[in-house]
């Protein structure tokens, strides 16, 4: 297995007395270098569209793969619960918060070609890389149960099982992972993605009233319930939108899709893109979600059983609830294969071997069973008789929301770390913003786990 | 930071660089690959179109440049103490989380 400071696969081309010694050189290099002749063809050819189109990925999978299971069904519930005030401005709001974490990320992994984990790991020491890790584990396990479930939800609208969502979820991870190269892995997985509109597609199929819709950009009226209840909304609904799995995604994705610092503003429009179809898609899911407010919408046990699906299949037929029984299972199935990526990032970084979709399964063998392994474990326990699936979803997106001002933080001082930023650190604006994220991330996040634990021990009543 | 990739098109050409050797493609002769390699040969990749490939990647975007570390940030203390203070803090509230979260299963 390759090692820290080894080549992959090949070892030095003997040559015969070179002119200037050629570096090593490995399948990886290969690969992305037949990626990156593309690009400076379309580049060099001014064909803006092509460029546009080989340079984009990273940002739309990382923001609609965000778009996830448990996400939906949040959004829906809240849609359910509360109406759409508040909600519909609130979602965007959150979307631009993501936009300016991950455009950062992005912008680190062009420049210096690295993922987070590994930057990390070795900018600031290996206690700091496997705490990041350890949370990243920790948090995608959860979530992948979570996505798991939500194919489980969707699937069984059609009267499909578990067994169904578990083999269709891991056939989809061995598939992707069958293309052997980053860009044949990224397009499958784009085009899976796409399919997150089935939640604008919802939204139409229930009529909603264009005149509520439009009142509700006034972020009123504000959600009613315990404090509680509203922290837990709060702290879910930004779980929802920035995770850690986010972060290490778009930065070691855009290092392996060979993104350059020339790609920059490419990079940033491919995150804003990702952003905007996956705040719409969003906010499609709340709009359906709240056709079922006058209904007793907030009744609705969405893991319980066909939940959203099937409410909407009563109250607005039954092309609504296919639709949203179709947009849950591409939500949890597109999330399962970014999670799982940044899973198998996080790993081949931090052990410190090849981690990349451009090397084989043979040369990165803790890549790509750390990819499967991880979706694997989700799997077999959904499969348990009697787990608490319901409680697991719920936490999923709080968990992310606590632990992420710590990865958040080391974002932002890579982003302003000149050394290996150079002229691309952080602008003043940039930073006073990330630090804004940070701080509001950071209050909800705690507020609601300081607010459970004195509930959970009766220091104060619920 | 933002060098221009190797003799790549849009790039100023490179003054004594890489210049076609004995052996490349452009010649039409057979690459040198090294024998005495127990790796598969398909992943040898073959002198000529090493030539041609580097061309498209920037010197640090090479996996053997990757694989070598970055140097450690020199973090003041009372950075170190900040940064602890934040995981320690954020520890507790995922403890909590975990607490409120086995509670309300039973």
């Amino acid at each position: 297995m390759p090692m820290k400071g080894m080549p992959m696969s090949t070892p030095e081309i003997a040559a015969p007395a070179p002119l200037l010694r050629q570096p090593r050189l490995t399948d990886e290099d290969a690969a992305r270098s037949r990626d990156r002749s593309r690009v400076h063809h379309a580049r060099r050819h001014r064909k803006r569209w092509h460029l546009m189109w080989l340079l984009v990925g990273p940002g739309i999978l990382a923001m609609l793969g965000e778009n996830d299971g448990p996400s939906m069904i949040a959004y829906a519930s809240d849609g359910a619960q509360y109406g759409l005030g508040f909600f519909v401005p609130f979602i965007p709001v959150l979307f631009a918060m993501a936009f300016v974490v991950q455009e950062m990320t992005m912008r680190i992994g062009a420049v210096t070609h690295r993922g987070y984990g590994e930057l990390l790991l070795q900018r600031y020491g290996p206690v700091w890389g496997w705490f990041g890790a350890g949370d990243l584990v920790l948090t995608n396990l959860v979530t992948l149960i979570a996505e798991f479930v939500a194919i489980r939800v969707g699937l069984a609208y059609f009267h499909l099982g578990a067994g169904v969502a578990v083999g269709l979820g891991l056939a989809l991870v061995l598939f992707t992972l069958g293309g052997g190269r980053y860009w044949h892995w990224e397009r499958a997985v784009l085009g899976l993605a796409i399919f997150n509109g089935l939640f604008l597609v919802a939204a139409i199929l229930v009529k909603p009233h264009l005149s509520a819709l439009a009142s509700s950009f006034s972020f009123s009226p504000f959600p009613h319930g315990s404090v509680n209840t509203l922290l837990l909304l709060l702290a879910s609904t930004i779980g929802a939108t920035v995770t850690p799995w986010m972060i290490f995604f778009q930065q070691s994705a855009s290092a392996d899709k060979g993104l350059t610092p020339d790609d920059v503003r490419h990079g940033r429009f491919d995150t804003a893109v990702g952003a905007v179809l996956a705040g719409v898609f969003g906010v499609g899911a709340l709009v359906a979600g709240a056709a079922l407010l006058p209904h007793n919408g907030s009744g609705i046990q969405g893991f319980a059983g066909a939940g959203f699906p099937q409410a909407l299949d009563h109250i607005a037929g039954g092309a609504a609830g296919t639709v949203f029984a179709l947009g849950l299972i591409e939500a949890g199935a597109v999330a399962i294969l970014t999670i799982s990526a940044s899973t198998a990032y996080a790993a081949g970084e931090c052990i410190g071997v090849s981690h990349s979709f451009n090397t084989s399964p043979r040369n990165a063998i803790v890549f790509y069973a750390a990819s499967v392994g991880v979706a694997l474990i989700a799997a077999v326990v959904i499969l348990i008789p009697g787990a608490p699936l319901l409680s697991i979803a719920l936490n999923a997106n709080v968990l992310a929301a606590v632990l992420l001002p710590v990865s958040l933080v080391f974002v932002l001082m890579l982003a302003n770390d000149r050394k290996l930023m150079g002229a691309w650190t952080n602008r003043r604006a940039t930073n006073l913003v990330a630090i804004a994220v940070i701080a509001f991330v950071g209050l909800c996040g705690t507020a609601y786990g300081v607010d459970s634990f004195l509930q959970s021990v009766h220091v104060i009543s619920s | 930071v933002s060098s221009p990739p190797l003799n790549c098109p849009e790039a100023p050409p490179a003054t004594g660089g890489r210049q076609p050797r004995e052996g490349s493609a452009d010649e039409g002769a057979q690459p040198a690959v090294l024998a005495a390699t127990a790796l598969p040969q398909e992943d040898v990749l073959r002198e000529a179109d090493g030539e041609e490939l580097i061309m498209h990647l920037e010197p640090d975007q090479l996996v053997v440049e990757t694989f070598r570390p970055v140097e450690r940030a020199h973090l003041s203390s009372a950075a170190r103490t900040a940064l602890w203070t934040l995981r320690i803090f954020a520890l507790v509230v995922s403890l909590m989380v975990l607490y409120a979260f086995i509670v309300n299963l039973h």
